[in-house]
């Protein structure tokens, strides 16, 4: 079976225990506005142009077959949506200046296993395994199913990342083959959470009620995002979810910008205004709040 | 490989001096300029102008006791060990009984050798003062950065002048050049960049004495017992006199060493009776009574056994021109005298390693530009900690944690510490290890001994206990037996970048049109690999038997006896380091460096001219010779081949080939004492300086950029699989074939963040270790090192730029994102 990833990462140390494989899987059901790996949304390949590399030889102009660029001050513009038809495949030969690339590609179970396991001695010396992350791994279901059992068979100790706003069946299923969940809550009040996200709030958090209920391991994930998640009202609600289901661990991920590119370079709008990055004292204000009220709080 | 990861942090360490004393030693040390002091090779030169036609050896120690002996003997305020190399801070002694020829050009002002164009010295810090200082204070300059007097200046020009026919270099081209049937290879390899400079300014260190034995015996009783051997000796042939001259020699500079720690000893005393303050008076009667019986006496206490190091440390250091003499085992020597002693602290033995780093870093060494630039100023002076008994278990102690501490106090670049890792060892010390790394000092490197001791035991044949029991580093990263090895062990390293200059132009240097080796044009790849193999082994080959030439020389001008003493069993066997005396003569090597670049380059030929046919070999050699200029779209074809250091066995099949070829040809040879000659590789600062010399190589790297660092080490932006894949590469290679070897990773620091950081650093280490792998060392990245990233993105192109669950690489920001990443790791974020 094939799947579409957009990148591995080797020796992550921030996404579960040890020294992990990192698997970034495309396709997303939410599209948060602050997302950081905005091409991680879509489930299919995307044409990415990064404008400071183009030095406007106009090679690709010549090349194309769709006529979807055209000269620009310095650079080309694009029409991103004309663009994917064609997958990039001619104006990526063309660009000799790495300028223009694809955002992900297509990989089979079994060459992602293989991948994964040639790392299995260091996560047995470190305690480490795979982590499925994205986009929203459960996007593609049975896909990750298939990596996972076959993870399992060689006793890798395996991660999912998720936003929990997934097929209930899915998450049953992997749950056997699933060693821990980076559980995703962002905004618990449901207005605001499909405002700011694309969704409504009550399957991620039934999901949750559920994988705790089925005694999963757990973390909780939660994005910082200034004036947006960093409400009082919400940083409470929160802690009172993770109360009522006896959780105890979560992770703090404060915002940064440095995804801000990456929607400009796949033709993708960044609706976000002018949002404040955080200083080490805010940060660990936050920390101090969780650890406070007894729970184990990590700043990733 | 160079992972990184947001968000942005400095190094989680910051360490501070345990005390005011220390905070001293070290700000006066920053604050101190360079100076060559002429002082011992005076009294050196003084004594040989009247001691021709004495034996060799006895004139040797005469002329070296003679010197010892009138040095001035120099406490620095608030010095608690006594003992200097030189009258400064920051000093060196001008060896030009070793090789005057390189200041006598500087002061002839005729141009240097070949190399020491293609190298660069640092400018900051002391250099810069020295050469501010120099103008002000019209002080004249010797080799770029070190100051000396204006009649001081004239004097040690007098000096070179008397050794210019005498030293050892001159000797030893004497030799060479009129007997070796090779030589213009010699000399035109040197033309074209195919060897590092002549060695001969600096050829001793990788060495390290017997302290153990120093300390338990003291010199008297040494003394005493050589005394016995000449009044049991009956002579009954030729070679009983060569150890009558070698044992009389022996006794002639210990007693000098003597005299020279009784200066001390007086100064302190005289020191004392003018101090006003009581405190410091009580110091120095202190010093002057340790200076009285060590280390002639064995030490009653700690402070005494670190003084009893230091003084005959010293004196070993004074005697060579040395590079890569090393400590060793300190932590396994000085521990019985710890715990032992009832009045020790951890408080004192901490501060007493401060201010003895700070000692060690304030030995200089001045040599031929070219050495000068190749080792950056470093003298890899190696202090190694932890490891195993003879018995195979765990030898980490308290004195070992203290050698950490002190150093993450003090952060001096001197001594240059590792760790012989074992899985044994206690997890406290390997995380406070870790805490070192994580200063950003960039050690201690790890070293596996276990794969050390199975080297031994196939080369040399020792015994397991033995092995295990003196297995230390000597110089960067050369492992080699405590005490019982001689310390010239390489003639300096073979360019592998050049000959691949070479195999491309038909055996003719393309910068310099000098032919190396017969023309040819390989037409398919196997007759590129035996080409290469061909010029490779005439390289290796010729460079191992001129250096045998050298060594001729060594013996008969500057052989070591004061080391001699001190490595077994030289005194036992009546013989000299020189004449064969230590127990381990097989840790002569020949070392090159790039191969990684030669696995690299033979991967391309055969992929893009023999299998998918994209060009001929001609066209790709062509495209090659023009610096891929216009042909940029082939040299992404050559970058897309698979390199080195990525898991792959398409290219690690082909270095593995190489590398068992190399070292097999190396040891076909024997050195000048006899035993087949020790396959090595390493790098400290070549890959720039040879890659300065260098075209274009097939693949893709750009004329005059740096070779492959190290031996497993990738080419900078080659390895886009991560650090795992770096050490799945590296595990592939049977480092029990080579002497040393290395694999420097590059982190960012919250990559090692916090415990779990540490943890999965030693995890990332036994898993190399467990293949086995030789050695491994942590650069922890700082902003500096990104700024470079920001002008040099080609070289970073593994770079990561993670936060959790955030895919990024570093070459893929633009400057601003960039600046932002730099700005953070500045501010702490």
């Amino acid at each position: 079976m094939n799947g579409t990833i957009l990148n591995i990462q080797h020796y992550a140390v921030h996404d579960g225990p040890g020294i992990r494989t990192l698997v970034f899987l495309k396709g997303c059901p939410l599209s948060c506005a602050w997302c950081c790996n905005p091409e991680s949304q879509s489930a299919s390949t995307q044409l990415r142009y990064i404008s400071f590399r183009c030095k406007a030889c106009l090679e690709c102009i010549d090349h194309c077959p769709t006529a979807s660029v055209s000269p620009g001050n310095g650079e080309v513009h694009r029409k991103f949506d004309e663009c994917n038809v064609c997958h990039a495949k001619y104006c990526i030969d063309t660009c000799t200046h790495d300028a223009v690339s694809l955002s992900g590609r297509e990989i089979s179970s079994a060459e992602l296993v293989k991948i994964i396991a040639q790392d299995i001695p260091f996560y047995r010396n470190s305690g480490g395994g795979v982590t499925f992350s994205g986009g929203e791994p459960l996007m593609q279901a049975a896909f990750l199913l298939e990596v996972l059992r076959e993870c399992k068979k060689l006793e890798i100790h395996t991660a999912v990342e998720t936003c929990g706003w997934a097929d209930r069946k899915a998450l049953q299923n992997i749950l056997p083959f699933t060693d821990l969940f980076l559980y995703d809550l962002k905004i618990i009040d449901p207005e605001q959470h499909l405002y700011y996200t694309g969704q409504p709030v009550d399957l991620v958090i039934e999901n949750l009620t559920f994988l705790s209920c089925e005694n999963a391991d757990i973390i909780i994930r939660f994005p910082l995002i200034p004036g947006i998640t960093d409400t009082f009202q919400n940083i409470k609600s929160i802690g009172a979810i993770m109360d009522n289901l006896k959780l105890n661990r979560i992770c703090l991920e404060p915002y940064h910008s440095l995804g801000r590119e990456k929607y400009d370079e796949h033709g993708m709008e960044f609706t976000l205004d002018a949002v404040q990055q955080y200083d080490h004292s805010q940060i660990t204000a936050f920390r101090d709040f969780f650890s406070g009220r007894g729970f184990l709080c990590e700043i990733a | 490989m160079k992972a990184f990861h947001e968000p942005i942090e400095d190094r989680e360490i910051h360490g501070t001096p345990s005390n005011s004393r220390s905070s001293n030693f070290k700000l006066r040390y920053l604050d101190s300029p360079l100076m060559v002091d002429i002082e011992y090779i005076k009294h050196l030169t003084e004594s040989h102008r009247v001691t021709d036609g004495m034996e060799v050896l006895e004139r040797r120690a005469a002329d070296h006791a003679y010197a010892l002996s009138r040095m001035t003997a120099v406490i620095h305020d608030h010095d608690t060990l006594a003992g200097n190399k030189t009258r400064f801070i920051r000093g060196a002694i001008p060896y030009a009984n070793y090789a005057a020829e390189p200041f006598l050009r500087e002061m002839r002002k005729e141009e240097q050798d070949a190399q020491s164009k293609h190298m660069e010295q640092g400018k900051g810090g002391g250099i810069r003062r020295a050469q501010l200082e120099a103008e002000q204070k019209g002080l004249r300059l010797i080799s770029g950065k070190f100051l000396i007097s204006a009649g001081e200046y004239e004097e040690f020009k007098e000096i070179c002048e008397y050794w210019e026919d005498k030293c050892f270099m001159e000797q030893g081209n004497l030799l060479w050049k009129n007997h070796f049937r090779n030589a213009s290879f010699i000399e035109d390899g040197w033309k074209i960049g195919l060897y590092t400079a002549p060695h001969e300014p600096c050829p001793e260190g990788r060495l390290i004495l017997d302290f153990e034995m120093v300390l338990a015996k003291g010199l008297n009783q040494i003394i005493r017992e050589t005394e016995d051997k000449i009044r049991s000796c009956q002579p009954a042939g030729i070679g009983d006199g060569v150890k009558l001259n070698f044992w009389k020699a022996a006794i002639t500079v210990l007693k000098g060493a003597i005299v020279f720690v009784e200066n001390y000893a007086a100064e302190a005393e005289q020191m004392a009776e003018s101090e006003g303050d009581p405190v410091r008076k009580a110091e120095l009667l202190r010093m002057a009574g340790i200076c009285k019986r060590v280390p002639m006496e064995r030490p009653g206490d700690f402070r005494e056994a670190v003084q009893s190091f230091w003084f005959t440390y010293v004196l070993g250091h004074i005697e060579g021109s040395h590079l890569g003499y090393s400590p060793g085992r300190l932590d396994q020597v000085l521990y019985p005298y710890y715990i032992n002693d009832p009045g020790h602290s951890r408080a004192e033995a901490i501060s007493l390693f401060e201010e003895l780093f700070v000692k060690m870093t304030q030995i200089e060494y001045i040599a031929s530009m070219s050495w000068q630039g190749l080792g950056h100023g470093n003298l890899y002076q190696n202090l190694i900690l932890g490891g195993v008994d003879e018995k195979g278990e765990r030898a980490d102690n308290e004195i070992s944690m203290a050698i950490l501490q002190a150093q993450i106090n003090m952060q001096m670049t001197q001594p240059t510490l590792s760790v012989w890792w074992d899985e044994q060892l206690d997890g406290e010390f390997l995380l406070k290890a870790s805490e070192c790394v994580k200063t950003g000092v960039g050690y201690p490197a790890f070293f596996n001994q276990s794969t050390y001791v199975q080297h031994e035991l196939k080369t040399s044949g020792l015994p397991l206990e033995m092995i295990r029991r003196n297995s230390a580093i000597g110089g960067c990263t050369e492992p080699t037996l405590q005490g019982m090895s001689y310390g010239i062990v390489q003639a300096g390293f073979v360019n592998q970048g050049k000959i691949i200059d070479l195999l491309l132009n038909e055996g003719v240097d393309p910068v310099t049109g000098i032919r190396m080796a017969k023309a040819r044009k390989p037409a398919s790849f196997e007759e590129v690999r035996s080409y290469y193999l061909e010029i490779m082994q005439a390289a290796v080959r010729n460079w191992q038997q001129y250096w045998n030439y050298v060594m001729i020389a060594h013996r008969n001008t500057v052989p070591l006896v004061f080391c001699s003493v001190f490595v077994n069993n030289c005194l036992e066997r009546g013989k000299c380091m020189d004449d064969g005396g230590a127990i381990l003569n097989q840790s002569i090597t020949t070392l090159s460096s790039g191969m990684v670049n030669v696995a690299n380059s033979l991967a391309v030929i055969r992929k893009l001219c023999f299998e998918d046919k994209v060009c001929s070999i001609g066209e790709l050699f062509h495209a090659v010779r023009e610096n891929w200029q216009e042909h940029e779209g082939l040299r992404n074809k050559a970058l897309a081949v698979p390199h080195w250091g990525n898991d792959d066995d398409y290219v690690d099949d082909i270095f593995l080939d190489l590398f068992d070829e190399y070292c097999d040809w190396v040891s076909g040879q024997k050195n000048y004492l006899g035993k087949p000659y020790d396959p090595s590789m390493l790098a400290i600062s070549t890959p720039v300086p040879f890659g300065k010399v260098c075209e274009a190589f097939p693949d893709g790297r750009l004329k005059g950029e740096p070779l492959a660092d190290g031996v497993t080490s990738p080419f900078p932006g080659t390895d886009v699989c991560g650090p795992t894949a770096v050490i799945r590469s590296s595990m592939k290679v049977d480092h029990t074939r080579i002497r040393g070897g290395l694999l420097n990773l590059k982190f960012h620091p919250s990559a090692l963040k916090g415990e779990s950081g540490s943890k999965n650093m030693l995890a990332l280490i036994k898993t190399y270790f467990e293949k086995p792998g030789f050695h491994v060392q942590f650069n922890v990245v700082d902003s500096r090192m990104l700024t470079d990233a920001q002008e040099h993105p080609e070289n970073y192109r593994d770079l990561v730029v993670r936060v959790a669950g955030f895919s990024a690489y570093w070459v893929e920001m633009s400057k601003p994102l960039q600046d932002q990443v730099i700005w953070r790791t500045e501010h702490s974020l």
